[in-house]
């Protein structure tokens, strides 16, 4: 069996053919290794990077960019987007901090991507609960 | 009495328009039946016109083609129920606020009565704000009078009201070098009608005073009382000048039907309740002939006529001093074809064009439009190209088939105004229709009560501060007092948070995107609020306590956005973390 | 009234401005940056989604985090950051630019600088500008207001939405709205190919399967309040509407991704040339512009697909720019660069040959070509040559040429892409 995919690690945009015939997986047309495991992964379990947001308590950053550290199966992607749209942070983070340590059982956590401290001391009277 | 309706049927038999039939009503002409066609029923309105009936009425039907849809706010309720006014305006374009500005000058209750959810939403926000010189009205027309007094009224009005007006003057070039023998004609015609200067430029005096003009023209008139003002900010100016002085203007109200006694409108049913009136001014524009059948005076008809505008960039607002225009003679419109003129706020526009419509109240515009535009307009200026165009919109024209105003106290209902068919040049007029029609009124009123002067009329309107006009050091001082202007949220025209709190704030508040836009540009500029949007959209949120997803482009229903995105389970619950 | 003087000022705080202002002050000038909003980082902030900084980091970060890098460095570095402070005036005085400022705290204020850095993004392209008609119902956004609607502000502007042109912002935002509980219902594409990167119509359009229509455009909005609906109608090879093709496509809202256009208006009055190909200023390889001590860089100079060139092009501008500032730039010899074949536009579109090094030369192709190559000649003598399996208009190119390679004498320079 052969499939056609694009590989989706880099702008480049790799045409890739998959050979597959049961354990046997076969990948050509990619430029490096990364496109190799890409098109394995994406025949068993396509897996992506979840972007989104979470709502927080200040009134001068009303949502933090947030994403996930590593990928989670695409088909756990709406779950996951359910239980962040009923977060609520009440803590100033910076990039790279823990928003959740495992997000919708995928064991991956989901982090911080921006920095709410900045520009913190020009807003008056915004609370800093958490 | 016989031979003129004989002439009409006449008339209709030639244009084959055999299923029309006419009958005389009081002193008008009214047409019956049936026509195939849009253009049909215009043909037939036109055969009936200049007969020396008083109006036309046109009610022939047109098969297939649906009743022009008209808006009404979907709103109810009492909010207006049983509250008395001596004068109730109906209509909020530049002749019902300016009537109603006029009105304020003495002591007499005035509401001002509008179904759009702003003042100068349609046809009077939807035109090139030109101030005609009045050397295209026809002598012997109320258009003609009213056009060459308004436009000399500008000056002071602009002065009082706080308003822009540029007298830019205008360039009507010629097409063709023959033309320039009838050019001494139209001098002598000029100076018969009062048109205020006219002067004979040849081909080379031309490109002086405009050096970047067409290449193809062979002379032309300077008109120098021409001038421009921004449409929108005309009326706002009127309706704030009559807030001030007391007036009441009602959004959202639309006039559903009069209660009469004797031959009197005593009260003006709404959507928001029955409101007892001493005089009533219809100044309602598109609708004006169905609010005169109201009162059983519905003794003309208004047919839409709409006109496309395009707006030019800013950037090349400075490569034109005035108006220009260059007729094209064997085209046959309705106006003189529309031109290409400064707005008054730094860009330039053009158009707009002439086009008979069916509906009344739709401003869609379509490729045909702007391509005839482009072809016709873009070139009178060399510097121009079609990438240039910022933007487009269409207004629709309040004709009647006589093709003149309508200004005078109905014949049959002693206590109503007629301020109808109010279309080009009633931008020029109106600050002086507004001056005989308050008379009017007051006439009227003055049959049943003494009617003073109101003491507290201050005909200068309070100006908010407009940063784009103040020195640097003028703009730094009110910075200082109100840091909110020192903020800036529409980049492309510099508006500040001040400027648009104040807008929403002002004597006639400014309510929803469009409405800020019209007061003071915000959005307006070449990126068309794809920035400042959300901004302004929280701005209003905040200003006037509504959640984001209440505030609207314009009317109700017009909500900017669907809902929020985030929906956490209240604080202190749930999944948060720390 | 000259006030504070600086040798360097960036205009605009957005990834190219940031890195701008950051390798000023590693050039050793005195660098100020102005910014009209709130917070640094530009566009970056709503741009949440991941991809960003494969070249500059070898990672994928999201925007923020990739702004964020440099924000740090200009904390660090204690570089002078005005926030929300709108450029009221500039003027080019005759040793120094003449700004004028403004903002909430200082009111209206001056300050001078030697060079100029421009760093002042872009904007996007309006509905009115492709020509959609109809009435004027709310509804219609263009993609970056709709980012920064559900990004920023956590509003959702529409349920369901029909995206115009296959731009990466739209495609983005194609993935965006449907996660965030919208229904895309469709992108349409006036052009036979997509505008976007091909991994943008894997994991934004396929994995959540948004149809793509291709040669297909939106040519009228229905509705007078909220958007209704959109016509949708088929295109001939010359892009104009196929008769008959029309359909009608009901939807609340039409976000738009249809191009952007760089912002350079508070240049136009100092009078430095514009490419009318880029929209951008014309420039050498050290970024200078026509006008002496003016550079421009990032989205203003032209549209860049990647944040890794914005950042580059700022990096080049702000410390040329505080060379010259500093007097240690050489006098200027310039030749042009001319693009022949199927090239779109090139920047540089002029070289100093006194500056030496190295030059980065963009360009982009004016339509897809497979087994491409481009060659960089002077005098009829080819330099360079570069081999592309294809190049595609949306994908921009990127050469560095050694200037040491120049033959002696050389007039022009041209750059020649054929398929």
């Amino acid at each position: 069996m052969e499939k056609m995919l694009v590989c989706i690690q880099c702008p480049q945009g790799c045409k890739l053919v998959v050979s597959y015939s049961g354990e046997q997986v076969t990948v050509t047309g990619n430029k490096c290794p990364r496109g190799a495991g890409y098109a394995k992964q994406e025949l068993i379990n396509p897996c992506r990077t979840l972007t989104t947001t979470v709502k927080t308590a200040f009134v001068d950053f009303p949502l933090l960019p947030v994403r996930t550290l590593g990928e989670i199966p695409l088909k756990k992607v709406f779950g996951a987007m359910g239980e962040i749209s009923r977060l609520l942070v009440k803590k100033r983070l910076r990039p790279g901090d823990l928003v959740l340590e495992n997000l919708s059982g995928t064991h991956v956590p989901l982090i911080a991507t921006d920095d709410m401290t900045m520009g913190e001391q020009n807003v008056k009277g915004s609370e800093i609960c958490g | 009495m016989a031979k003129r309706l004989k002439l009409v049927a006449e008339e209709l038999a030639r244009l084959g328009l055999t299923a029309v039939y006419p009958r005389e009503w009081r002193r008008s002409i009214v047409l019956e039946g049936e026509a195939d066609s849009w253009q049909q029923y215009i043909d037939a309105g036109y055969a009936a016109a200049g007969k020396g009936y008083k109006g036309v009425v046109n009610d022939v039907r047109v098969r297939g083609l649906e009743a022009p849809r008209e808006y009404l706010p979907p709103v109810q309720g009492g909010a207006l129920e049983g509250i008395s006014y001596d004068a109730v305006i109906i209509g909020g374009g530049v002749i019902g606020c300016a009537v109603a500005r006029e009105l304020s000058r003495w002591d007499l209750r005035v509401a001002l009565l509008e179904k759009e959810d702003d003042v100068a939403k349609q046809t009077s926000s939807r035109n090139n704000g030109m101030i005609h010189p009045g050397l295209a009205a026809p002598t012997g027309s109320k258009k003609l009078i009213y056009n060459i007094r308004g436009n000399r009224m500008y000056t002071q009005a602009a002065a009082e009201l706080g308003f822009d007006f540029d007298r830019c003057g205008s360039v009507v070039m010629l097409e063709k070098s023959l033309y320039q023998l009838a050019l001494p004609i139209v001098r002598v015609k000029a100076l018969q009608k009062g048109v205020d200067g006219l002067d004979i430029l040849s081909r080379r005096q031309v490109a002086q005073r405009e050096p970047n003009a067409t290449s193809l023209q062979h002379g032309g008139i300077s008109l120098p009382s021409t001038g421009v003002v921004a449409p929108y900010k005309v009326v706002v100016a009127y309706a704030e000048n009559a807030v001030e002085n007391g007036a009441a203007v009602h959004l959202n109200t639309a006039v559903l039907g009069f209660e009469m006694e004797q031959g009197r409108i005593v009260g003006v049913r709404t959507n928001q309740g029955l409101i007892h009136a001493g005089a009533v001014i219809n100044a309602a524009g598109v609708w004006a002939d169905k609010i005169a059948g109201y009162a059983d005076d519905r003794f003309f008809t208004i047919h839409g006529r709409k006109g496309t505008i395009a707006i030019i960039d800013k950037a090349l607002g400075p490569t034109q001093k005035g108006v220009l225009a260059l007729p094209r003679l064997g085209v046959k419109t309705h106006t003189k074809g529309g031109g290409l003129n400064p707005t008054g706020e730094g860009n330039l526009l053009m158009g707009p064009t002439a086009i008979e419509v069916p509906q009344r109240e739709d401003w869609s515009t379509t490729a045909e439009e702007l391509e005839f535009i482009i072809s016709r307009h873009l070139g009178l200026n060399r510097q121009l190209r079609p990438r240039d165009i910022i933007t487009y919109f269409a207004g629709v024209r309040a004709c009647t088939f006589d093709e003149d105003f309508i200004i005078e106290p109905s014949e049959h209902v002693p206590n109503l105004v007629h301020a109808a068919g109010i279309q080009s040049p009633g931008l020029a007029s109106a600050p002086a229709i507004a001056q005989d029609v308050a008379a009017m009124a007051v006439e009227i009123l003055k049959t049943t009560r003494e009617v003073k002067p109101n003491p507290a009329f201050n005909p200068k309107r309070r100006l908010a501060p407009e940063l784009a006009k103040l020195s640097l050091e003028e703009r730094g001082e009110a910075i200082k007092k109100n840091p909110a202007y020192g903020q800036i949220v529409c980049r492309c025209e510099t508006i500040s948070a001040g400027e648009i709190i104040d807008a929403i704030h002002s004597p006639v508040p400014a309510a929803s995107l469009d409405a800020v836009k019209r007061r003071v540009r915000a959005g307006m500029g070449r990126c068309q609020g794809g920035f400042c949007t959300p901004a302004l959209l929280e701005i209003l949120a905040r200003e006037t306590g509504k959640a984001p997803s209440e505030i609207t482009k314009g009317r109700p229903g017009s909500q900017l956005l669907v809902g929020e995105t985030k929906t956490p389970q209240g604080e202190g619950s749930g999944h948060e973390r720390s | 009234m000259s006030g504070a003087k600086w040798d360097v000022a960036v205009i605009g705080a957005g990834p190219a401005g940031l890195a701008a202002a950051i390798a000023a002050d590693k050039a050793g000038a005195r660098v100020c940056l102005v910014e009209r909003e709130s917070r640094p980082g530009g566009i970056l902030k709503q741009c949440i989604h991941d991809g960003f900084g494969l070249v500059r980091y070898s990672q994928k970060l999201s925007g923020p985090e990739y702004a964020w890098r440099d924000i740090q460095q200009i904390k660090e570095r204690g570089i002078k950051l005005f926030t929300d402070t709108f450029l009221l005036g500039l003027e080019r005085g005759k040793e120094r630019f003449a700004l004028t400022l403004q903002n909430s705290k200082q009111a209206v204020f001056p300050i001078a600088a030697k060079a100029l850095v421009a760093a002042t993004g872009c904007r996007e392209r309006t509905a009115r500008q492709v020509f959609i008609h109809g009435q004027r119902p709310a509804g219609v956004y263009t993609a970056g207001t709709v980012q920064r609607l559900i990004n920023i502000g956590g509003h959702l502007p529409g349920k369901n939405c029909v995206i115009l042109g296959s731009g990466d912002i739209g495609l983005i935002m194609a993935r965006r709205l449907t996660l965030e509980g919208a229904k895309v219902l469709g992108v349409y594409e006036i052009k036979p190919e997509p505008s976007g990167l091909t991994r943008n119509i894997v994991q934004c359009l396929e994995d959540y399967n948004i149809p793509l229509h291709l040669s297909t455009t939106v040519s009228k909005v229905h509705g007078s309040e909220r958007t209704e609906g959109v016509s949708i109608c088929r295109v001939d090879e010359k892009l104009r509407p196929l008769p008959g093709s029309e359909e009608y496509v009901p939807c609340d809202t039409l976000v738009l991704s249809v191009g952007l256009i760089p912002e350079n208006d508070m240049l136009l009055p100092l009078g430095t040339e514009i490419d009318p190909r880029t929209g951008g200023p014309v420039v050498d390889q050290l970024l200078a512009t026509t006008l002496a001590g003016l550079y421009s860089c990032g989205n203003a100079l032209h549209v860049n697909d990647l944040v890794d060139y914005v950042s580059e092009s700022g990096e080049i501008a702000g410390s040329a720019a505080a060379r010259s500032a500093l007097g240690k730039q050489n006098c200027p010899r310039h030749v042009p660069v001319i693009p022949r074949g199927d090239i779109h536009y090139v920047v540089p579109q002029k070289l100093d040959i006194a500056a030496g090094g190295q030059g980065i030369i963009y360009f982009r192709a004016a339509r897809t070509l497979a087994d491409a190559s481009v060659e960089i000649s002077a005098g009829g003598q080819a330099l360079q040559q570069k081999k592309y399996p294809a190049v595609r208009p949306p994908e921009m190119e990127r050469i560095v040429l050694d200037l040491a390679l120049l033959p002696p004498g050389t007039k022009e320079l041209s750059l020649n892409l054929r398929g």
